[in-house]
């Protein structure tokens, strides 16, 4: 019925053909490597990987997870959070306390580590995000830091300085030690949610909304975005993601701490990956997160002695050299056919 | 008879001991434009943030077709159907042309159903402000015409019944202004209320149905554009005297405006 009455030109057929023909193709490519990514990772602990490949891959994926969450409310929203540690920390302490009090099952306390670091998030998130740019992040490190003295002084329920345990083996294990194969399932399971989470935020109306009020707060208030309920769910979102995190971290360290758990250093990483990856972006924390924990790794293991300043200076220059992350800058390059770091430190300077 | 589209009672803010606006008292019906002229610092754009909630009033009240929105925030002002430009334009630098248009349609009183939507929507408001041939750019590259296209797009997707244009002709080319009041006109025509805030005199003499002239946060005279332009009072206050002098000079020499 439909039959087109009028014979196009070759040349417009075959222009139109590609134009359709194109964004399908990508689809199609980019579905397939990532496919085929997943099945690498899903068979590679059988296969390839010894017992401590596992483990530091399944400390990459924590990260990948732990960089996405930062990613929501420091990329796409604007807001550096520097106390992303606190929702980690809260949900590491939930899963320990009640897999080492009540008895509970691992299974039972990883919603329960959600539900407090979002509960947490948006407590904290109310009155914290009505602060903007450097009063925001002090303030959320502070928030952090506190958090941690206040566990540390509830020691009857959370054994203080001197950390808790989780019951991991004999008759007391509700849940059974995975090892490092099952932690390097739980952490891939987790870094492909927050992948898939931040994936869906980017294309919605919701992310659009995020990216508003991070380049200006009062115009995307006055296009009729619910400002404070936009940040506070992201904040929440982060959470949701990060106190996950925390809580399978616990279980695979059984003993945890206070200094470990609320480690600013880890609000720090998550920082980094995200800024180097590039921020605001679904791929940058992925890249971010990869590079960074293999080099770290990777320095410690060859340098030994010096692996922290080689870390810290490489960091340094990859700022001053990839100030907008590394996914914006292949972006970029690629979208003007030239590969030129002192472009970008020209436009982007600090 | 209904409610005016605007309405406020005894409005006004102050900043410690100043009254940046003090007691003012409009009423817009539905379909007029209502333009405010007045010196720098005369309260113009404190009023504008007065009644989008961008600023808190210290005194007085805020109703939106009657119904009482005073100290809500700016995004439920602008679910009531307000919108605004800002006199330093306020692009999202990172979006693209279409998607700083689409947050319009997407959050505005009338929201798009899809993402997808929402962009075909700006497509429509870029089309009308001229600008669609930019809408794939930056709003960085964009001319300072071009970016008050943009700032007005903004708004209008949000398809306002209350349209608070803050200066969108300040530093525009006379023929640019021409294009700048055809645009008004036809959404006008369309049946959009509409306040302009503008220093350019010949700009908002021609398209207002009434214009309230402002002198240090207070109403100063409020009437028809002709009687404006006449009226000693502002003519002093808001042009100087010499030019004041001038147009006396001149009015007694050939007897016409």
């Amino acid at each position: 019925m439909a039959t087109p009455t009028r014979p196009a030109s070759p040349a417009a057929t075959v222009l139109g053909r590609w134009r359709i023909a194109r964004p399908r193709g990508r689809w199609l490519a980019l579905a397939l490597v990532a496919l085929a990514g997943l099945a690498v990772l899903l068979l590679a602990p059988h296969y390839l990987l010894l017992g401590s490949e596992q483990r530091t891959l399944g400390s990459v994926f924590m990260f990948v997870a732990l960089a996405q969450a930062w990613n929501i409310i420091g990329g796409f929203a604007g807001y550096p959070s520097f106390g992303n540690v606190v929702f980690f920390g809260l949900g590491g302490y939930t899963t320990a306390i009640l897999m080492a009090k009540a008895g509970a099952s691992f299974w039972l306390t990883l919603p329960a580590a959600a539900a407090v670091g979002v509960l947490f998030a948006v407590l904290m998130g109310v009155p914290v995000l009505r602060l903007r740019g450097h009063y925001f992040a002090i303030a959320t490190l502070g928030v952090a830091e506190g958090v941690r003295e206040v566990v540390i002084n509830l020691d009857g329920l959370t054994g203080g300085n001197s950390g808790i345990t989780v019951p991991a083996v004999g008759p007391e294990a509700v849940t059974s030690y995975p090892g490092n194969t099952g932690f390097y399932f739980y952490f891939l399971a987790l870094a492909l949610a927050a992948v898939a989470v931040v994936w869906l935020v980017s294309r919605s109306r919701f992310g659009f909304g995020l990216r508003a009020i991070a380049q200006d707060e009062d115009a995307a208030a006055a296009a009729g975005l619910n400002t404070t309920r936009a940040k506070v769910t992201a904040f929440a979102l982060s959470a949701l993601i990060t106190a996950p995190a925390g809580a399978i971290y616990a279980f695979q360290q059984v003993t945890i701490y206070p200094a470990r758990l609320f480690d600013v250093e880890i609000t720090v990483l998550m920082v980094i990956m995200v800024v180097l990856g590039g921020s605001g972006t679904v791929l940058g924390p992925v890249v971010g997160a990869v590079a960074l924990q293999y080099l770290s790794e990777w320095l410690r293991t060859n340098y030994t002695d010096l692996h922290t300043i080689i870390f810290g200076a490489i960091i340094v220059l990859a700022v001053v050299l990839l100030p907008m992350g590394a996914v914006n800058f292949a972006r970029e390059s690629w979208a003007h056919r030239r590969v030129s770091l002192l472009e970008t430190i020209r436009t982007y300077r600090l | 008879m209904s409610a005016p589209v605007l309405e406020t009672r005894g409005l006004g803010r102050r900043f410690g001991g100043l009254a940046a606006v003090d007691d003012v008292s409009l009423r817009v019906e539905e379909g007029t434009v209502i333009g405010v002229i007045g010196p720098n610092g005369a309260g113009k754009s404190t009023l504008i943030n007065l009644i989008t909630g961008h600023l808190k009033p210290t005194r007085g009240t805020v109703a939106i077709d009657g119904r009482d929105v005073t100290g809500q925030r700016p995004w439920a002002i602008a679910k009531a159907g307000v919108a605004r430009t800002f006199q330093i334009v306020k692009p999202f630098r990172e979006l693209t042309v279409r998607e700083n248009v689409a947050i319009g349609s997407m959050f505005g009183p009338e929201r798009a159903r899809s993402v997808r939507e929402a962009r075909e929507l700006a497509d429509e408001v870029l089309e009308r402000v001229g600008l669609l041939g930019e809408a794939g750019a930056r709003p960085g590259g964009l001319s300072v015409a071009d970016a008050r296209r943009l700032e007005l797009a903004k708004a209008l997707a949000m398809r306002p019944r209350l349209l608070l244009l803050d200066e969108v002709m300040a530093g525009l080319r006379p023929g640019e202004i021409d294009r700048a009041l055809e645009l008004v006109r036809s959404l006008r025509r369309g049946g959009m209320t509409i306040l302009v805030v503008e220093h350019v005199m010949k700009a908002i003499m021609s398209v207002s149905d009434s214009v309230l002239v402002m002198q240090e946060g207070r109403e100063l005279v409020r009437g028809a554009p002709e009687e404006i332009v006449r009226d000693q009072r502002v003519i002093e206050a808001y042009l100087g005297q010499r030019y004041a002098r001038r147009v006396s000079e001149r009015d007694s020499g050939n007897g016409h405006a």
